[in-house]
């Protein structure tokens, strides 16, 4: 893994320094690529995670640290994740599960997985994680932390949380002697609250018609920029996105891939490994994913002098945690705000979590004009991407589209 | 009042405090299949069925209905559930994903929360009193289950475990009174032989509540001698600490999470718990091997499977796994592999 | 002036041509078998062979199914969704929802009077509830497809399968003769297994089917026994076309027509 990280990186470095070659997308491969490094090369301390869990304090504790999920992406982005779902699958985990948990397990089981100072999971977004990180800690012999984000924002539930952010904290401490320096992350949370400001902005350029961004461009941006907050790359990459996208809407507007004609919402997660469909989508149809559902979690600024309570209200309020209401409510949002003509849910097989209400999302968006188109894939299994079947899906639901009135009309 | 249930983390106690009568919502049923069409036909036969039901008005009249975030799918049965009877009182627990100190404190706030909202459908406010007194009644049968099972364990219960499996059904849909009276009137009743015949086994997993079930398991040639199952032993659990200086509630939130667990609960200081405990139970009942029952897409029990298999093997206790959706026929599909299961049992003796 | 439509299937591969009034001038329907570009040249010989055109004749070509883009000479390649819904109403008029079981794809298409597609769903990854299913049982009960259809006559119909899985399916109905159940009962059961699962794939698109005629197209609206079930599940009729399985192919010529006629265009901008 480690050289294959290294390698990314000379291959990313060599290609930005190029005339016309620093594009925003190498950019982003490049500060995660070199995030892989650091997890990998064994000179860094290293935490493994949930999802939500606090990334920026970390960061100020002195961790590299990361979603375990982000190694599942990784092993299906480059082509070599069949290796470690086979593994898992020895060992006893089916294939009706999580495949971004199974790649992670049988990585960690073929000793792909750095052994970790700590361990932190968290409740949200899915059970699925916390076996996944508890099977880690017996495997790894590691302590896991663990943090209950309650389901809904109330003060007690918001106190509940700081309590255990504070006795993870402690936790650390003890377990590492790494300390957490007050004014370190206050510094740390500010440049959070810069980032996230940025990212803001990225989204309010990419919503305009057409959109200056190319389907694949935002892919995960939204869900893996938490890795790097608090580090200053999080706001330089932030820019680069920013400063390309509104180069590209005063030179005329769009993408410059292709000419927009349908705008798209992805719901939940990408596909992860190479396939020829979202490209299909936008250079033979000109339908194009402006908005990633996963990308919109952000949240209001964090007091850099009262951080915890700020921490846990944004893991709180995550989308992905609570009702179904306030995940229907941010879909209906970001489709107005986008102004999209349809969404897609790949419905990540196994994922009870995020695809279990695909029902009440698709009858939320349809209540706003909004179709839905959902699919069966598995986002990090590619051995079973039946490429003919979702094209014909695909090309269906475009053509239903585009013979329909555009909802914003 | 009837108040429907889902899931043994429920606090029937206070179910019973305010005046209700738990109502298990057990996925039996004859109506139609069209759960998926709100949720994801990719989740948990267990959940499906019991949405299916609310969606196919198969139920009695419920004064409401208690939920609990045990899982992922769980949670989305409380969504799917308000969409389908946006009439109906719901309440949901959001039960603690790990047993400690720190989340029972949470859980007993959750369960005081319960307890407001229960007394308002009931229009019984639900005492301390009332609550020992229902935690105590529980302990009671509690003491009887365990008296029956022990019956069966010596050969004396008539019908064998699929006749205890009736009276987990039974129990599960009906009055704490009326559950008292059934166990006490079935423990007056003389033993009788029904023998001790077949290997010894420890039942595992989750939901499988029909008794032909445990008929074809012991047609087999095995003897379910102790299960863990959240539609059997550990529907009912005592509650201790009656002597201890805390309110019923914390009593009870405590019990409850630290009770025998299901895959759901994390253990994040033991990682792998639920694998060594099993072991101990099988061991501790004189179990032979493991048949363990996983409902399908269940994420907590598959996600652990690797580290049960593994403390299983470790401790040379052989283990069958069993997946299904809940009903017979998905069991019964696998009889061949029961006997082959049993009969390597056998020649291992 | 004469325009022609291809549908490829997994089992089959129909051609249907029409002249400019869009009456149906011949169709043809042969089977895929291995190699699907020498279907499509069986399927579009026979066709103009019975019309006794040349390929002069053919103003426009539009193929549709998987095997679409494997048609050479084609103007356009549409989806079998726009055609099915296309094909249907010049057949059929009033329907407004569509059930369309091939053999590797099963879907429900709502449209409106004019044939734009308001919702559709398909099959998940699993064969249940397509021809391929049926295909499998009726391996699994050593009876042709044709007989399959017939088979579920006089049944009591208390028999329920329990599994949709098409592997698991095939060893219930195993074990299921193994155990002396009647062939009619089993073949009933089988029905209404794939109706179910049929049924599910349109309430999610159409909940409410009072003002949605409904028809169905494709090899299986053959089997009496499963648009039996169909029907009482769904309880509604539903209306069968006399070729079921040229609807997609006749769709796509009509979409060939509209389109070198220059009518139809609804393509819009989203500026």
């Amino acid at each position: 893994m480690l050289q294959q990280f290294e390698r990314t990186i000379d291959a990313l470095e060599a290609k930005l320094a190029a005339p016309q070659g620093n594009t925003p997308r190498r950019r982003y491969a490049l500060e995660f690529a070199r995030l892989g490094k650091r997890l990998y090369d064994g000179r860094h301390p290293v935490a493994w995670c949930g999802v939500v869990a606090p990334f920026d304090l970390l960061n100020a504790m002195g961790f590299t640290s990361c979603f375990v999920e982000f190694v599942g992406a990784s092993l299906a982005s480059s082509g070599v994740v069949d290796t470690f779902l086979d593994r898992a699958e020895q060992d006893g985990l089916v294939p009706d599960m999580c495949a971004y948990h199974r790649a992670v397990a049988g990585a960690a089981a073929l000793g792909m997985m750095p052994v970790p100072q700590v361990l932190v999971a968290t409740s949200c977004p899915c059970f699925a994680g916390q076996a996944t990180m508890e099977n880690l800690a017996r495997l790894m012999e590691r302590e896991l932390i663990f943090l209950h984000v309650p389901l809904e924002q109330t003060p007690e539930a918001v106190r509940y949380l700081v309590d255990q952010l504070e006795s993870m904290i402690t936790q650390i401490t003890a377990l590492t002697g790494r300390r957490l320096d007050p004014d370190k992350l206050a510094r740390t949370i500010e440049r959070s609250n810069r980032a996230v400001a940025v990212i803001e902005e990225v989204f309010e350029l990419a919503a305009h018609i057409p959109s200056p961004s190319a389907s694949r461009e935002l892919k995960d941006f939204g869900i893996a920029m938490p890795l790097l907050f608090g580090r200053p790359e999080a706001i330089e990459l932030a820019q680069v996105f920013r400063d390309a996208f509104a180069g590209r809407i005063r030179s005329g507007g769009g993408n410059g891939v292709t000419k927009e004609r349908v705008r798209l919402l992805w719901i939940q997660n990408r596909i992860q490994f190479r396939e020829p469909l979202v490209k299909m989508l936008e250079q033979e149809l000109g339908a194009v994913v402006v908005v990633d559902e996963l990308n919109h979690v952000t949240w209001d600024p964090i007091d850099p002098q009262n951080p915890l309570e700020g921490i846990a209200r944004r893991m709180i309020s995550n989308p992905f945690n609570g009702p179904i209401e306030s995940r229907i409510s941010k879909l209906q949002a970001l489709a107005r705000r986008y102004r999209v003509d349809g969404a897609i849910n790949p419905c990540n097989w196994g994922c009870r979590q995020g695809a279990g209400a695909r029902g009440l999302m698709q009858t939320g968006l349809a209540e706003i004009g909004v179709p839905v188109l959902n699919l069966e894939v598995d986002c990090v299994d590619p051995r079973s991407f039946a490429e003919g079947q979702l094209r014909t899906r695909l090309e269906a639901f475009v053509e239903m589209l585009e013979a329909k009135s555009s909802p914003w009309s | 009042m009837r108040i429907g249930f889902a899931c043994a983390y429920a606090p029937l106690p206070l179910i019973d405090a305010a005046g209700g009568r738990p109502f298990r919502i057990l996925p039996e049923s004859t109506a139609a299949d069209q759960a998926g069409r709100i949720l994801h036909d990719n989740m948990c036969p267990h959940v499906k069925r019991i949405l299916d039901r609310a969606m196919g008005d198969d139920l009695p009249e419920l004064g409401g209905v208690v939920l609990t975030n045990s899982c992922d799918t769980m949670r989305r049965l409380a969504d799917g559930w308000r969409r389908a009877r946006p009439e109906e009182r719901v309440f949901l627990i959001d039960l603690p994903p790990a047993a400690g100190e720190r989340s029972t404190r949470w859980f007993a706030a959750e369960l005081e929360r319960l307890r407001r909202e229960l007394g308002e459908w009931t229009g019984h406010p639900i005492s301390d009193a009332a609550l020992k007194d229902s935690i105590a009644r529980y302990n009671q049968l509690a003491t009887g289950l365990s008296e029956l099972r022990e019956r069966l364990n010596e050969g004396g219960l008539t019908g064998g475990s699929p006749a205890l499996q009736r009276v987990y059904n039974r129990i599960s849909t009906s009055s704490l009174t009326e559950s008292l009276a059934l166990v006490r009137e079935l423990l007056a009743q003389p033993t009788t032989a029904s023998g001790t015949v077949g290997v010894p086994v420890h039942l595992f997993g989750n939901v499988l509540s029909d008794p032909a079930v445990f008929e074809l398991i012991e047609e087999c040639g095995a003897r379910v001698v102790s299960d863990d199952l959240c539609t059997g032993g550990r529907l009912v659990q005592p509650i201790p600490g009656e002597k201890d200086p805390v309110s019923p509630i914390e009593r009870l939130a405590d019990g409850i999470l630290s009770r025998s667990a299901c895959a759901r609960t994390m253990t994040p200081d033991t990682p792998g718990q639920l694998g060594e405990d099993l072991v101990a139970r099988a061991r501790e009942v004189g179990a032979r091997g493991v048949i363990a029952h996983i409902v399908k897409f269940c994420d907590p029990y598959l996600g652990r499977l690797p580290a049960v298999r593994q403390a299983l093997k470790a401790a040379s206790l052989p283990l069958l796994v069993l997946e299904g959706d809940c009903t017979l026929r998905s069991v019964g599909q696998q009889a061949t592999r029961i006997e082959a299961f049993v009969e390597m049992l056998e020649e291992t003796l | 002036m004469y325009f022609l439509g291809i549908d490829i299937g997994s089992l089959s591969c129909d051609t249907v041509i029409i002249d400019q009034t869009s009456g149906i001038v011949a169709s043809a329907v042969v089977p895929t078998g291995a190699r699907n570009v020498k279907a499509i040249e069986r399927s579009k010989a026979d066709a103009m062979s019975l019309a006794g055109l040349i390929d002069e004749d053919i103003a426009a070509l539009v193929s549709t199914g998987y095997g679409r883009r494997r048609v050479a000479g084609r103007s356009a390649a549409v989806t079998e969704i726009s055609c099915h819904a296309r094909g249907i109403l010049h057949l059929l008029p009033e329907t407004r929802l569509l059930i369309d079981i091939g053999g590797q794809d099963s879907k429900a298409i709502v449209f409106d009077g004019e044939g734009n597609v308001a919702n559709f769903s398909m099959n998940d990854k699993c064969a249940a509830g397509t021809g391929r299913f049926l295909e499998a049982m009726a391996r699994a009960l050593e009876v042709d497809i044709i007989e399959l259809a017939q088979l579920d006559r006089g049944a009591r119909g208390e028999l329920t399968l329990s599994s949709m899985c098409t592997v698991f399916a095939e060893s219930e109905v195993v074990s299921l003769i193994a155990d002396g159940a009647e062939v009619k009962e089993i073949v009933a059961g089988l029905n209404r297994s794939v109706a179910n699962r049929v049924q599910s794939m349109v309430k999610r698109i159409a909940p409410d089917l009072s003002c949605l005629p409904v028809a169905m197209s494709g090899g299986v609206a053959y089997n009496e026994g499963v648009v039996r079930s169909l029907q009482t599940q769904l309880d509604v009729e539903i209306a069968i076309p006399e070729k079921p399985d040229i609807v997609g192919a006749l769709g796509a010529a009509l979409v060939a027509r509209e389109r070198a006629l220059g009518q139809g265009e609804k393509r819009r901008p989203t500026e």
